[in-house]
């Protein structure tokens, strides 16, 4: 009964809306149709219609697995805090941060269909039982478990909040925060796995690097906030969901603390590539200097560090990380540049030259860019609607139809506030 | 070709060592005594009838034939200084024998057997003589080593090549000839290193002889234009 | 197989039989193959319906066979010799050709090995050629398993070296060295693979099985010596050019999406023969045969050369040698 009026009203809240929700939503689905049309294109021709080959057997759709992983990973930032260091700040926030790995792991389990394409149902070669899944050796059904399992973990974990605040309950602190610490290794893992994906292959120096995993961890850590910082910010400003200042300051610190830690690696693995060259580093300088002709990811990756350089600069300096609209630009570029060295900066050079010494240069087509548009696409339209459905119920907004007092309880504003959006806790009447 | 090469030697073409025609209708008796006739052996008629159906100039490329059609009478054993497994200390080299078998020999002896003009008569072998008659030779070998005409042919027999020692051998036994000098390329020879196996990696082990593969007179492998090149980016071509 | 062409008639009684397979099969794949099973058929039901002759009723019939089919390594005889039958059917349906699939396994007692004499190969290419019409490479894309890279005297220098060279050789200062897939004794392509789709045989070959690949690709990643090539669309070869002779882990038709790779020639040398590219070589570069027989010519070469392998720090172990006179 609740069950049903949950969904119910859960369709309700996301598809209703103003003037500019519908634009947004309805943009997110042409663009989704537009990079449905192109996957059903290298569907039916094949990947001959991307840019990749058997020189750069990867592309643009590993490039973005590799980057968002690190992005469903993130949420422990928030999680960890919030349910086991009963931090305050972040109590609003985490279910929104919870909402971003959802729609970061649907986008990576798209981005490995894409990947390889033919249709999805393909895949049942890697059902327990009837199927083959190769582990514990392979790397990647390591990650087919853990990054389904994640996905299970931030769906349920939220649902069952959502779902007791919805039907007037106090959630249960046994029944979900076993799950939470489950959450919290296992975050950590899919993106350590991930990068294990790639550092285990020595057939592939650039990627070889014991750095690889913490590399991953600390850019993660950096992108994640970042992306968490713009979205609280625009929650924010367009609703009432009251987001406290603290809770972002402490978010843009953690972001400052995780850039300059992932400088600080880039910066290592720099000096471990150039000061005394090797045939391994070959892959690096072409990334950084190009070989010969051959400088196509040149201007790419450096306009990435210089993203990430003067992001980190920036958010290194108190009086410019504490003015809400420098954060956000930080904040901007810092994802931008993350995602800049992290997907395409760091999949690409790993294939160039081959293991042979061969060059051959990897730019994605158009295929490519719209089934990428497109993911990317259906991961904001996830994300929007369930941090549409979330709001109304942590509001109190949202309750249901079929509870006797209708009001369960309310949110409290203090009355003596030092900022606009003072740091509230619900408080719950039994 | 390699089937050709078969059709030769099953055909038993005796007539294609005077005329260059194949008759395979002739019956074995004719052979012998023809072959009895003539000093020549089996191998030696084959051989022909082999040469009478090629193409000049062809490099031999092998493929699939069955072994057991290979069953040439030039089967020997080559006992040759080899290395065995059982290298042990102080006995760096321990010497064994490798039986092998030699294909027969697939190359051109040349346009016409050296008895159509030599028959019966002991040659003279001076320098100027391969200018007479023997234009199509490129003596690079001869000239680079200082070897004669008579350091390898037979002045007896001209179809035979004589051994330093005297003993005549025939063409495709010429291993035993070249072995006298390149006695490293023939060790790896008959260890397998050198040359080429025929057909399968099991079971009877038929290898090239030397001559099928090097010119004896100018055995250096000649330069030409390989297959075509590998394109690094590669354009498909579709029908679509 | 041309039995097999004529068994399938127009009537529908023929089709009738053919239609009880699925059914079987299905039972055996359990619930959650029932499950994509439907939405398999879902998506092919959305195929126009009404352009359903027998042949392409047996067509789906067959493709959805293909689809549901087990893993190789887990077949029965019986499903293998079923399997053989229905890829050479499709074979014959999709582009009429005759081609006879062969399920030989590895002899006992026989381990491969390679060896590539670098100062005998003269850069011809010939194996190349060979290795194209053997294998049924891909010729719209121009898929090639060997590369000969041209090197100067004094050094192996793989990123100075070039493969695409294309003047008379041998050149003047130079040298040839040719690669193809290793049959590493540790590959590192194996164990990478999700869906254990690839996977070495008792002879050392390392092989894929085509129906099972997804197509993900981690194993191009994860090869060192670069000896995987992908379909990135459906391989093309003129019909007068198909070598009917395969093997299923060899030569036969692979479909678009999957990964593929040099086989040794198993379709040849599991009956004894030598790899296409070992009988092509002119010079003779290339010894092939049991490692595991102490008087065959690999076994010669490697006691007696000096030897050396590619890229020997990454403990690959491959079973492909390199030496010289």
């Amino acid at each position: 009964m609740h069950l049903r009026a949950f969904l119910l009203s859960a369709l309700r809240s996301a598809t209703s809306g103003g003037r500019r929700y519908h634009l947004w939503m309805g943009g997110l689905t042409v663009i989704m149709l537009a990079g449905g049309y192109a996957y059903l294109e290298q569907a039916n021709h094949g990947l001959v219609v991307t840019g990749m080959n058997d020189h750069v057997s990867w592309g643009l759709y590993i490039s973005n697995l590799a980057f968002l992983v690190g992005l469903a990973a993130a949420a422990v930032i928030l999680v960890l805090p919030a349910y086991i260091l009963k931090d305050v700040d972040f109590s609003q926030a985490v279910l929104i941060a919870e909402g971003v790995a959802v729609s970061a792991l649907v986008m990576c389990l798209a981005f490995v269909m894409a990947n390889s394409p033919g249709w999805p149902w393909k895949w049942w070669r890697l059902a327990p039982g009837v199927g083959l899944l190769n582990w514990p050796d392979s790397m990647l059904a390591w990650d087919v478990i853990l990054l389904n399992g994640y996905l299970v973990l931030n769906l349920a974990i939220p649902f069952y909040i959502l779902y007791s605040h919805y039907v007037g309950r106090e959630p249960l602190k046994r029944k979900y925060v076993p799950f939470i610490y489950v959450s919290v290794f296992w975050a950590v893992s899919i993106h350590l796995v991930t990068a294990f994906l790639f550092s285990g292959l020595t057939a592939r120096p650039f990627w070889n690097s014991a750095l690889l995993g913490p590399r991953f961890l600390a850019s993660a850590f950096t992108a994640g906030p970042a992306f968490m910082i713009l979205l609280l910010g625009f929650i924010r400003s367009n609703s009432e969901y009251p987001i406290s200042d603290s809770a972002i300051s402490k978010l843009a610190t953690v972001t400052a603390v995780a850039a300059q830690v992932n400088l600080v690696m880039l910066l290592s693995e720099l000096i471990f590539e150039f000061f005394t060259p090797t045939h391994h580093n070959i892959s690096a300088r072409y990334l950084f200097f190009g070989l010969g002709e051959h400088d196509a990811l040149v201007p790419w990756i450096r306009t990435g560090i210089a993203l990430n350089v003067t992001a980190t600069i920036t958010l290194m300096i108190h009086p410019l990380r504490k003015n809400p609209r420098v954060l956000m630009w930080a904040c901007a570029a810092l994802f931008l540049g993350i995602w800049v060295e992290k997907g395409i900066g760091l999949v690409i050079p790993g294939f160039i030259p081959s293991p042979l010494g061969e060059i051959v240069e990897y730019a994605p087509t158009w295929v490519e860019l719209w089934v990428t548009a497109g993911i990317w696409a259906m991961g904001m339209f996830v994300l929007t609607v369930l941090v549409r459905v979330a709001l109304p119920i942590e509001l109190g907004v949202l309750r249901s139809p079929h509870l006797e007092d209708s009001q369960p309880y309310r949110v409290v504003r203090p009355r003596s506030t030092r900022t606009r959006y003072p740091d509230v806790r619900p408080v719950r009447k039994r | 070709m390699w089937t050709r090469l078969v059709n030769g030697v099953v055909c038993l073409a005796v007539v294609g060592i005077a005329s260059g025609c194949v008759d395979e209708q002739r019956p074995e008796r004719e052979t012998a005594a023809l072959a009895a006739d003539t000093g020549l052996t089996d191998i030696d008629l084959a051989v022909a009838a082999f040469n009478a159906q090629r193409q000049p100039g062809e490099l031999p490329t092998v493929q699939a034939a069955p072994v057991d059609r290979w069953a040439g009478p030039g089967a020997r054993p080559f006992e040759v200084a080899v290395r065995t497994s059982k290298q042990e200390a102080g006995h760096p080299r321990r010497f064994g024998s490798i039986t092998l078998e030699t294909a027969l020999r697939i190359r051109p002896v040349s346009q016409y057997p050296c008895t159509s003009c030599h028959f019966g008569r002991t040659v003279v072998m001076t320098d100027d003589r391969i200018d007479d008659a023997h234009q199509n030779i490129q003596p690079v070998h001869p000239e680079e080593t200082g070897a004669l005409c008579s350091t390898c042919h037979s002045a007896d027999n001209v179809e035979r090549l004589a051994l330093a020692q005297g003993e005549p051998v025939t063409l495709t036994e010429s291993y035993r000839l070249c072995a006298q000098c390149h006695f490293q390329q023939a060790e790896a020879w008959a260890g397998g290193a050198h040359g080429k196996r025929l057909d399968g990696w099991q079971g009877r082990r038929v290898v090239m002889g030397c001559g099928d593969c090097h010119d004896p007179h100018s055995p250096a492998i000649q330069q030409r234009i390989p297959f075509r090149a590998p394109e690094l980016e590669r354009a498909r071509t579709t029908h679509e | 197989m041309s039995d097999d062409g004529n068994s399938v008639t127009p009537d529908g009684a023929e089709d009738g039989t053919v239609l009880q397979k699925p059914v079987d099969r299905r039972g055996a794949l359990g619930m959650l193959a029932a499950g994509v099973a439907a939405g398999a058929a879902a998506a092919s039901a959305c195929r126009p319906l009404n352009a359903a002759t027998p042949e392409e009723r047996e067509l789906r019939v067959l493709e959805w066979q293909e689809f549901t089919q087990k893993h190789y390594r887990r077949m029965t005889d019986a499903e293998r010799a079923e399997t053989i039958q229905r890829i050479e059917r499709l074979a014959k349906i999709r582009h009429d050709e005759d081609v006879t699939i062969a399920t030989t396994d590895a002899q006992p007692g026989v381990l491969f090995g390679y060896a590539f004499n670098i100062s005998k190969c003269k850069g011809y290419r010939n194996c190349i050629e060979a290795c194209i019409n053997e294998n049924n490479l891909d010729r719209a894309s121009d898929t090639q398993y060997i590369r000969i890279f041209e090197m100067e005297d004094g050094g192996i220098n793989l990123e100075e070296a070039d493969a695409t060279y294309q003047h008379e050789v041998p050149a003047e200062g130079h040298f040839y060295l040719g690669t193809q897939c290793f049959q590493c004794a540790n590959p590192p392509c194996v164990p990478v693979c999700p869906v254990g789709a690839t996977w070495q045989e008792p002879d050392g070959i390392v092989v894929i099985d085509y129906n099972w690949c997804v197509g993900c690709r981690a194993c191009m990643a994860a090869c060192p010596y670069w000896a995987r090539r992908f379909n990135w669309a459906q391989a093309e070869v003129p019909l007068n050019e198909v070598n009917p002779n395969q093997h299923y882990l060899g030569n036969r038709a692979r479909k678009k999406g999957v990964v593929e790779k040099c086989t040794f020639c198993i379709h040849r040398t599991r009956k004894g023969q030598l790899p296409a590219c070992v009988a092509a070589c002119p010079p003779g570069a290339r010894v092939f045969g049991n490692l595991l027989d102490p008087d065959s010519e690999i076994r010669w070469v490697l006691a007696n050369k000096h030897l050396f392998r590619l890229k020997e720090e990454l403990a690959t172990e491959p079973r492909y040698w390199y030496f010289s006179d």
